[in-house]
């Protein structure tokens, strides 16, 4: 499952998930702001507490809106 | 009128009239965005660590005023947004810092110092000015705040000392903490 890791009111987090949308990515999404636990996934993950964070199988990752990275990522 | 003059809301609601602070150094600062790309809330936690016990306050106002620009193509800002935890310093209400609807605080701190240009020498003061002439070419006229991490330094007894831009990094205005505690 792609997971996108996000907090509240992050612009790039939303563009991250409204182009997984368009390409008919299924995702879950993590607000990292909610829960102490995906904080700290989120973390183990990247190394920093930046977002958003998506991954397919929580070690390949890409930080930040990155459409060439996430079509790499994700084999769009 | 003076900064004792002012009330304002905490994140959690509660009023607090800025008299309370009387007898302590200030910074009050519009944090927002964890995004943008100034952010100084590190720098100025380090800030706090250091002089709190000396009688340094830090207070800060987040405001969205800067962040709701829409930055796509705009590759002078990085594309995340950091999660900022471990921030000890009172933060405060959001609300808005410049034009009309900014906070009677901020209305009066603009006022009492106005906008004396970026620090040249600073990294990211290029790509300051180039991001305001291209998104909000009338935020650079005036003494209104031009970016996040507006600083602006209070004395013991509440007088506005000094205004520092985002192009000064927190860790640059130690001497002149110092200088008021």
């Amino acid at each position: 499952m792609v997971k996108v890791y996000s907090i509240t009111t992050c612009p790039w987090c939303e563009k991250v998930k409204k182009y997984l949308k368009s390409k008919n990515v299924e995702f879950e999404e993590h607000n990292i702001e909610l829960s102490e636990e995906d904080r700290e996934e989120c973390y183990k993950i990247s190394g920093d507490l930046i977002v958003p964070v998506t991954t397919v199988n929580g070690k390949d990752f890409v930080v930040s809106f990155d459409k060439a990275k996430l079509d790499a990522l994700l084999g769009l | 009128m003076g900064v004792y003059d002012f009330t304002v809301k905490t994140s959690q609601g509660k009023e607090k009239s800025l008299a309370d602070y009387k007898g302590k150094v200030l910074i009050i600062v519009n944090t927002a965005s964890k995004c943008g790309f100034t952010p100084q809330f590190k720098g100025l936690q380090d800030l706090y660590m250091k002089y709190k016990g000396q009688g340094l306050e830090i207070l800060g106002f987040p405001c969205n005023q800067f962040a709701e620009q829409d930055p796509e193509g705009n590759s002078a800002i990085e594309q995340f947004c950091r999660f900022n935890y471990g921030v000890t310093f009172q933060i405060f209400e959001k609300g808005d810092v410049r034009g009309e609807t900014a906070q009677p605080l901020f209305k009066f701190l603009t006022k009492e110092k106005g906008f004396e240009g970026f620090d040249k020498k600073h990294p990211i003061a290029g790509k300051l000015e180039e991001v305001l002439k291209a998104n909000f070419p009338e935020y650079l006229e005036g003494d209104g705040i031009k970016w996040n991490f507006t600083k602006f330094l209070v004395d013991k007894e509440g007088n506005v000392v000094k205004r520092f831009e985002p192009t000064t990094a927190p860790e640059d205005m130690e001497k002149d903490i110092e200088a008021l505690l």
